[in-house]
């Protein structure tokens, strides 16, 4: 009997285990296997393999039930997830439902999840546009929160790294505020978007409209073809899973990639419950996993562990991790676990129309979606009664539209012969929003989910520099879209809550000070050396620039760094 | 329920041609399987005269052919609240008075409706999205392409 336990505990035994499959979990499975280290990745949700686990990839419109629209009683039951954008016939399977995982809203906060291999990167909006020291010398520069412990010249070369890897598709802009980055062709803007660029360029210098950078193939090299994917065909179904690999996802490019070595095991169905703490050596012994199905406890055991479960699973498994050492969560000596959460403003967006260019349109689809314009406000210094700023997502189309008056033959005609309407014209911000100690994320005390774990408590709210900021992006772009000579301006300028932005970051922050901050300049628990944690958790401040590139990054040179270090048997 | 079982299990009792005839109209299910709302067969054919005055047979396919009646009880049955099945229930029980009636007659009615009546409302957004999304007008009409394999930004139009 003890025996079998020895070996069981030893075929329990990796030499690093991940937790989470999606974008930054990938990556670290990716580099920790390269590196020749026995890797188990562990999943809370269901397998979903490549290409294979994509039902609805290659289904025309007419063969959804209900022409990809969610039934009522649907949308009823997930007033949550029914919020997001993506989710509907054609993608719903990947996404969690309300009831699956509930959680507390002290304030509202719409929680939008992927449980499964592969996580969100299956659903993301792929938009990859690199941080820069604007946003990594911002907290020291305007005073919130606590300074960056790295700098861009840091992260440049793993930048690079992932890059080339993932496929990113863009041009070089030179903008020091977005640095350019290993890329493949950029997508072209349309003459509309190219019309607003010029107009807005020449008049505002600072301000920049270029073709946003997308993780995309738009040419594969022979890395993008060595994984199995190749060029991706433009048609901007890519929440449904991709059958050409054409964007990026840990389930097309990193897990398979990994898979190759022979390192890897992936086990999905498994809840992470906690993460052991071995008292004597200081240091993290394995993962305690909840069988998602059976609900058996399992141990697995490690010398190094990742933590990739998305930005608020991460908070919620070093919350639950308690030890005598650790009475608050793990590695929580500087009390800032679950607190300092942030997120990016995205409540505000205008459209309007163009009625110039007419005697023009576009073929096919786009899949970087447009143009983005970099955040120019409070670049080089304070300007405004509010701190940071916005990026903003800026597009243009030409769509067909019939007159759906009347019935009978008429009607049906007009159906039949589709005429072009004018451009239609939109964009959204992305406003920085700043880390607080009261925007946190707690365990609830009484209340648990069906594998024993507490419940998450969220309060997560906008405040005043939020509102200002928003108004500023309203104003300053209506003016440019009538500058532009655009008509039917619209503002929408409705809250939405927190969580649909999809981007929360912070709760496990980086810092030079473990006073103050959880996670050193490499990522690693100040208080734990053998614990890291690369995903969302790990953002000090948010950027205004889309993240999940930069959890890549983070990622690999983490990685490195860990397996050094193990090597070196430093920890 | 129980009434149901009993009145079927008189009607084996005394056999023969006449009691499935019985029991069929009894029935009078819709032809689809549908969770919420109790459309009959009649529903069913009214719908059909409806949806086809909407989208009526010409060199192409109308909506009864594209079987747009059965996506529209598909669509109330699955995709609106009870109240939206309500509302249409009883605009479709009102419509039973161009019951085999002529596509003009048919067209006629649906005209003298309110702009705003709900049954109007849903009767017609879902037989349009039908049949914009339909088969049919996806592969011969309007063009959906799957896999565009590009993307051209500024595209001169010849006129």
């Amino acid at each position: 009997m003890a025996n079998l336990n020895i070996d069981s505990k030893k075929e329990r035994t990796y030499d690093a285990i991940v937790i989470g499959s999606g974008i930054s979990g990938g990556w670290s499975a990716k580099e920790l296997c390269e590196r020749g280290l026995k890797t188990l990745v562990l999943e809370r949700g269901r397998d979903v393999q490549h290409i294979k686990d994509y039902p609805t990839t290659n289904m025309n419109p007419w063969e959804f039930e209900h022409r990809n629209e969610m039934p009522y009683q649907v949308k009823k039951d997930n007033p949550i997830v029914s919020k997001c954008y993506a989710f509907h016939e054609d993608a719903a399977h990947f996404f969690v439902k309300d009831a699956e995982h509930p959680y507390i809203q002290e304030k509202p906060f719409d929680w939008i999840r992927g449980y499964q291999v592969g996580g969100k990167s299956l659903l993301w909006a792929r938009q990859t546009q690199r941080w820069s020291d604007f946003d990594f010398e911002g907290p020291q520069r305007d005073g919130f929160a606590v300074d960056w412990p790295i700098r861009y010249a840091d992260l440049k070369p793993w930048y690079d790294h992932v890059e080339r890897f993932a496929g990113i598709a863009g041009d070089k802009d030179g903008l020091p505020e977005l640095p350019d980055g290993e890329f493949l062709p950029g997508y072209p803007l349309n003459v509309v978007e190219k019309y607003f660029k010029q107009g807005v360029e020449k008049k505002y210098p600072n301000r920049k409209v270029i073709s946003a950078r997308c993780a995309h193939i738009s040419k594969p090299e022979p890395i993008h073809i060595q994984q199995g994917r190749t060029q991706c065909q433009n048609r901007t179904l890519c929440q449904r899973g991709c059958p050409f690999g054409g964007y990026f996802s840990s389930n097309a490019s990193t897990l398979p990639w990994a898979a190759k070595t022979g390192n890897l095991t992936l086990r999905p169905d498994s809840v992470v419950h906690s993460i052991l703490y071995d008292e004597q050596k200081g240091r993290a012994l394995g993962v305690k996993v909840i069988d998602r199905n059976s609900k058996e406890e399992i141990d697995f055991f490690a010398e190094i562990i990742f933590v990739n479960a998305g930005a608020i699973n991460t908070n919620l498994i070093l919350l639950n991790s308690i030890s005598n050492r650790f009475e608050n969560g793990l590695g929580n000596d500087s009390n800032t676990l679950g607190k300092y959460v942030a997120f990016h403003n995205y409540s505000a967006r205008i459209y309007a129309e163009y009625e110039g260019l007419l005697d023009y349109t576009t073929a096919g689809r786009n899949p970087a979606g447009g143009a983005y314009i970099p955040r120019f406000r409070n670049l080089h210094k304070q300007e405004t009664d509010y701190l940071r700023g916005y990026a903003a997502g800026f597009g243009a189309g030409r769509y067909s539209y019939s007159d759906t008056e009347g019935l009978g033959e008429e009607l049906k005609n007009s159906l039949l012969n589709p005429k072009l309407g004018k451009w239609s014209v939109g964009s959204h911000m992305m406003g920085e929003t700043i880390p607080k100690e009261s925007n946190y994320v707690a365990l609830d005390a009484a209340q648990k989910d069906d594998w024993g774990i507490p419940l998450l408590k969220i309060a997560i709210d906008y405040d005043d520099n939020d509102a200002k900021m928003k108004k500023d992006y309203l104003d300053t772009m209506e003016d440019m879209f009538k500058e532009a000579g655009f008509t039917n301006i619209r503002r929408d300028d409705k809250w939405q809550a927190p969580g649909l932005d999809i981007h929360e970051m912070g709760g496990v922050r980086m810092g030079l000070d473990p006073k103050s901050s959880m996670l050193s300049k490499w990522n690693q628990l100040h208080a734990v050396p053998n614990v890291f944690v690369t995903d969302g958790a790990s953002m000090t401040s948010t950027s205004t620039q889309n993240p999940s590139l930069t959890y890549m990054a983070f990622s690999a040179r983490s990685v490195d760094y860990a397996v050094n270090e193990l090597k070196k048997r430093n920890i | 329920m129980k009434r149901r079982t009993a009145i079927k299990q008189l009607f084996i009792l005394a056999g023969g041609i006449a009691i499935a005839t019985a029991c069929d109209s009894g029935r009078n299910k819709a032809s689809i399987a549908l969770s919420n709302v109790d459309f009959t067969k009649d529903d069913e054919e009214l719908l059909a005269q409806l949806v086809e005055s909407i989208i009526p047979e010409t060199d192409s396919p109308g909506a009864r052919s594209l079987k747009l009646h059965l996506f529209v009880m598909k669509m109330v049955d699955d995709c609106h609240s009870s109240e939206d099945q309500q509302a249409f229930i009883e605009g479709l029980k009102k419509s039973k008075t161009i019951k085999g009636k002529p596509l003009a007659e048919v067209q006629n009615y649906l005209t003298s409706l309110e702009k705003e009546d709900k049954f109007l409302d849903i009767l017609k957004r879902r037989t349009l999205m039908g049949y914009q999304n339909s088969e049919y007008v996806m592969k011969n009409k309007v063009i959906y392409e799957l896999v565009p394999g590009r993307y051209d930004g500024a595209v001169k139009i010849s006129s």
